[in-house]
């Protein structure tokens, strides 16, 4: 399994509704909020993020729901794919652990599930689902890409 | 970084690495040499210098550089840009404006001012907001001016719900301007969401570019 899966099953993604995009985005700064309290609370925060790199984290949960929002705003699979691998790349490169995007999505699903309507959420649910299931390929393609060091710019 | 195939690949190693290492004396001497073998700021821009950049950034992404590195490498470049100044600004004026401008919460302007450039090689005047220009200052700025042209710049994807409320706005405002979009954020996507702007026209490059402006010129 590899990109081409990836790009594959990124396309059966239905985009969401206008609706269901401005309750994410009214509600986006709170998400964000939520998520950055629940990740600092972890014990093991230190082993998921690496050192030093908590400012870094919340840069990262900040973008991550800019960059939700652009994609519920306008959904492009090719997009999805290309940045969610960028962001393994550029962040494991700085020593964030694999195991550190298995707990953020938990985290953001608990959160959305939590925060935005049911109607909402069902709509947003399978993007979450989507990058959950498919980490080990990110994992995978990533260490691909810095081990050969190459960038997909 | 010796063994860093990133750099040692890359086929302007030389000029890469004055920027890394912040020589900007060596930078210049590049660039210099670089004209000299009558190649076009034009070229100069588009090949040299918009590919040393992405490597930079690619440089970032595999933490081979810092961000202070990352950002002292586009200075210099910035600084490059605006010494070519008495190189690309053309006797030939047309009396046509341009207002040229990064979206709002962007910061990355190496790409458009060299669109700025390319407007005055023209003959065009431009007026070069830069980085990260609130929408409303934009559009009180562009009253007074009247410009012929906007010209705006996205180089993250997630700006683009930003730059569509942009076009969205100026069009209210001026609904006869065209408006150019360009960037490094449609790489993947996102053109359709601009297209549906009839004035609206997205250009890739600044070959593509510079045809669009002898046209409308």
């Amino acid at each position: 399994m590899d990109r081409l899966y990836l790009n594959k099953t990124a396309k059966y993604l239905k985009p969401v509704s206008e609706k269901v995009y401005n309750e994410y985005i009214s509600k986006q700064e709170k998400l964000v909020n939520l998520m950055n309290q629940k990740m600092l609370n972890r014990e093991d925060i230190g082993e998921l993020v690496g050192k030093n790199n908590l400012e870094m984290m919340k840069d990262n949960h900040a973008n991550h729901a800019r960059f939700m929002a652009s994609i519920f705003k306008k959904f492009e699979p090719q997009v999805l794919v290309d940045t969610v691998l960028w962001v393994f790349r550029a962040y494991r490169s700085r020593k964030f652990h694999s195991s550190y995007w298995a707990a953020q999505l938990s985290n953001w699903i608990e959160i959305l599930k939590q925060e935005l309507s049911e109607s909402s959420y069902m709509e947003i649910y399978p993007y979450y689902e989507w990058m959950q299931v498919n980490i080990p390929i990110f994992v995978k393609l990533s260490t691909d890409d810095l081990e050969s060091g190459k960038s997909m710019h | 970084m010796e063994d860093c195939a990133l750099i040692n690949d890359f086929k302007y190693k030389d000029f890469l690495l004055a920027l890394i290492n912040g020589d900007r004396k060596q930078s210049f001497w590049f660039v210099d040499q670089y004209l000299k073998k009558n190649i076009s700021v034009k070229e100069l821009y588009e090949h040299y210098i918009k590919e040393t950049l992405y490597r930079i950034g690619e440089l970032w992404e595999q933490n081979k550089i810092s961000v202070a590195t990352e950002h002292l490498a586009t200075a210099i470049t910035e600084s490059i840009l605006n010494s070519l100044f008495d190189k690309i600004v053309s006797e030939n004026r047309l009396g046509k404006t341009a207002i040229v401008a990064c979206v709002e919460n962007e910061y990355h302007q190496v790409g458009i001012k060299m669109i700025a450039d390319i407007f005055e090689m023209n003959g065009w005047d431009t007026y070069f907001l830069g980085a990260n220009i609130p929408l409303q200052e934009l559009v009180d700025f562009a009253k007074n001016k009247k410009p012929d042209i906007f010209a705006l710049s996205l180089s993250i994807y997630f700006h683009l719900p930003i730059l569509e409320k942009m076009i969205t706005n100026i069009t209210e405002v001026f609904p006869n301007t065209p408006i150019m979009v360009g960037g490094q954020a449609f790489q993947h996507g996102g053109i359709d969401v601009i297209q549906k702007f009839p004035l609206v026209k997205y250009f890739k490059n600044l070959d593509d570019t510079e045809s669009f402006i002898k046209k409308i010129s």
